[in-house]
C-alpha cells in the first residue's frame, strides 16, 4: 500500500511519548496535517506510523498571563488563535501573520506549531514569531527544555528536534506584548498563495525596532535589534547582507531583493515615522 | 483498519475504515455521498469543503479516521426535506454554476460564511471563498448569488433600514 500506515491517536503526553520513543524515526506526529498529508500522498514522505495530537487536552490549550505571555499549544490552530481576543489585542502582529496563511478551511486545520515544525522558508508566522522574541518549549519522556525560535530552524524544513522529542508549546513572552508591529507579504496573486518574500517589523517596549525576513535565506531570519533612532537605509543595508535569497518557481532573486527593501520602507513609515 | 463512530448530515454511523483514506474518499467510496468532489487533492481547489464540527475543512487534508466522535456536513445535509436552501437557490438565479465541479464546495463555504456572518461585504465574501475555485463560471455570478442569498435571509425588520 503505497500510503499505508498505522494511526494512533494518544490521549496524554505520557502516551505520546511511549509511542515517539517506541517508533522513533518510523513514526511522524500529525497536527493539522496540511503539510504533512500533502507530503504523504505526494509519495514524497512514507511513515510507518502517524500520531495524531489533538486529543491531548494540555496540547490544545491557547492562554495569557502577565507572568508568562501568551502561551500557544501543539494543537492550537490559526483560526483558534485568530479568533482570540486577548491574542489580537497583545499580538497583533502574530496574528497578522497567522491570517496570511492560506485559506479559511486551511486555517481551521493548520497549526502554528506545525507551520514553525515544518520549517518552510516561507513560513508566515515566523517572520512575526521571531520579531516577538517566541520561544519553542520542547518536550521527550527525558525532560522538557526552551530554546529560542532564532535557535530551532537549521535549513530548509529542518528543525533541532530529535525522533524521541515533540515541541509542546510556543510561548510569546510578557516583554513583547502590546508591541506595535505590522507584515507585508508579497504574494503572485490576491487570493491564498505562498509568499514570493515577506517581512515582519515591530516595536518592542517602544524603542527596540525589530524585522524578520522570510522567504529569502534557507530558514526564516531575524536581523539584529535596532535602536529606535535607526535610519531606515541602515535597516535595509543590514537585511541585505543578512539574507541570501534564490532564484526559485516563484521569483527571482533580484525581485526578493528589492522588495525587501521596498517593505522595510513601508514598514518604516507606518510604524516609526 | 479501525472502527469509528461519527455523524454525517445528522445521520449516524459505524464503519471500519483504512487507516491512510482521506475523509474525502471515504466519503464518496464508503457512504457514497459523492457530492463532495477531488480536484486538486491537496488543499489547493476547495472542491472537497465540507463542515467538520460546523467549520469549512478541506476533506482531501483530513484522514476519514480523524472524525470519529464528530459531525460532518456535505453539500447534501444543506437542502431539507428535498427542498433547496435559499442559498442553493440563489446560486440558480444568478447562473452561479456551469460545469457545476466547484459549486458543492463553494456552497459549503458560503453557507458557513452566512452563519458566522449573515450581513457580509463584498471583501468577506471574497475572502471566504478564496480557497473556492471556478475555472469556468467566473466568479461574479457566485459573489452576487452569496450576496443575494445574504438578503434573501435577513429578517424582515432588517431590511427596510
Ligand atoms: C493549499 C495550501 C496553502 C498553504 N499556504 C500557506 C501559506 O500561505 N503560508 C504558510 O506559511 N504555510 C502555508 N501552507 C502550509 C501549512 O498549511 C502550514 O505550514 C501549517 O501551519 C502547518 O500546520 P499543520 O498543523 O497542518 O502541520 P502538519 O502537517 O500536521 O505538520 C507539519 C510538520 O510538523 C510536524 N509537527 C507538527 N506538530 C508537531 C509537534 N507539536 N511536534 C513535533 N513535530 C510536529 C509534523 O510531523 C510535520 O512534519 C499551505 C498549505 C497548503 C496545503
Ligand atoms: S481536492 Fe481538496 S482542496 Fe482540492
Ligand atoms: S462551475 Fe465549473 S468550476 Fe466552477
Amino acid at each position: 500500500m503505497q500510503f499505508g500506515f498505522t494511526y494512533h491517536r494518544p490521549a496524554s503526553v505520557i502516551e505520546l511519548c511511549e509511542l515517539l520513543n517506541r517508533y522513533g524515526a518510523k513514526c511522524k506526529i500529525l497536527a493539522g496535517g496540511t503539510d504533512l498529508i500533502v507530503d504523504i500522498r505526494a509519495g514524497l514522505k512514507k511513515y510507518d506510523y502517524i500520531v495524531d495530537i489533538k486529543n491531548i487536552p494540555e496540547l490544545n490549550e491557547l492562554s495569557f498571563s502577565k507572568q508568562k505571555g501568551l502561551s500557544i499549544g501543539a494543537a492550537v490552530t490559526c483560526s483558534q488563535l485568530i479568533e482570540d481576543s486577548t491574542a489580537q489585542k497583545k499580538y497583533h502582529l502574530l496574528c497578522e501573520c497567522a491570517e496570511t496563511i492560506a485559506s479559511y478551511p486551511l486555517r481551521n486545520r493548520a497549526t502554528i506549531v506545525g507551520n514553525i515544525v515544518n520549517a518552510s522558508p516561507c513560513a508566515d508566522t515566523a517572520p512575526g514569531l521571531l520579531c516577538l522574541d517566541a520561544q519553542v518549549l520542547i518536550k521527550s519522556s527525558s525532560g522538557e527544555k526552551t530554546i529560542a525560535l532564532k535557535d530551532f530552524f537549521e535549513g530548509v524544513k529542518k528543525v533541532k528536534l530529535a525522533p524521541n522529542e515533540f515541541v509542546s508549546k510556543i510561548i510569546v513572552p510578557p516583554a513583547s506584548a502590546e508591541a506595535k508591529g505590522a507584515y507585508m507579504k508579497l504574494k503572485r496573486i490576491k487570493g491564498h498563495d505562498l509568499s514570493l518574500v515577506s517581512v515582519a517589523m515591530a516595536v518592542i517596549k517602544k524603542n527596540i525596532i525589530r524585522v524578520a525576513i522570510a522567504s529569502a535565506a534557507p530558514t526564516p531570519v531575524i536581523l539584529p535589534d535596532f535602536s529606535k533612532n535607526t535610519k531606515v537605509d541602515e535597516i535595509i543595508n543590514v537585511a541585505l547582507k543578512t539574507v541570501k535569497p534564490i532564484d526559485d518557481i516563484r521569483s527571482s532573486k533580484d525581485y526578493r531583493l528589492h522588495m525587501i527593501g521596498v517593505y522595510i520602507k513601508r514598514l518604516y513609515e507606518q510604524l516609526i515615522k | 483498519m479501525k472502527t469509528i463512530t461519527f455523524t454525517v448530515n445528522g445521520q449516524k454511523y459505524t464503519r471500519e475504515v483504512e487507516e491512510h483514506k482521506t475523509l474525502l474518499r471515504f466519503l464518496r467510496e464508503d457512504i457514497s455521498l459523492t457530492g463532495t468532489k477531488e480536484g486538486c487533492g491537496a488543499g489547493e481547489c476547495g472542491a472537497c469543503t465540507v463542515l467538520l464540527n460546523s467549520k469549512p475543512v478541506n476533506a482531501c487534508l483530513v484522514l476519514a479516521v480523524e472524525i470519529d466522535g464528530k459531525e460532518v456536513i456535505t453539500i447534501e445535509g444543506i437542502a431539507q426535506d428535498g427542498k433547496l436552501s435559499p442559498l442553493q437557490e440563489a446560486f440558480e438565479r444568478h447562473h452561479a454554476i456551469q460545469c457545476g465541479f466547484c459549486t458543492p464546495g463553494m456552497i459549503i463555504s458560503a453557507h458557513s460564511l452566512l452563519q458566522r456572518n449573515p450581513n457580509p461585504k463584498r471583501e468577506d465574501i471574497q475572502e471566504a471563498i478564496e480557497g473556492n475555485f471556478c475555472r469556468c463560471t467566473g466568479y461574479l455570478q457566485i459573489i452576487e448569488a452569496i450576496e443575494d442569498a445574504a438578503e434573501q435571509l435577513k429578517p424582515k425588520k432588517s431590511k427596510k433600514r
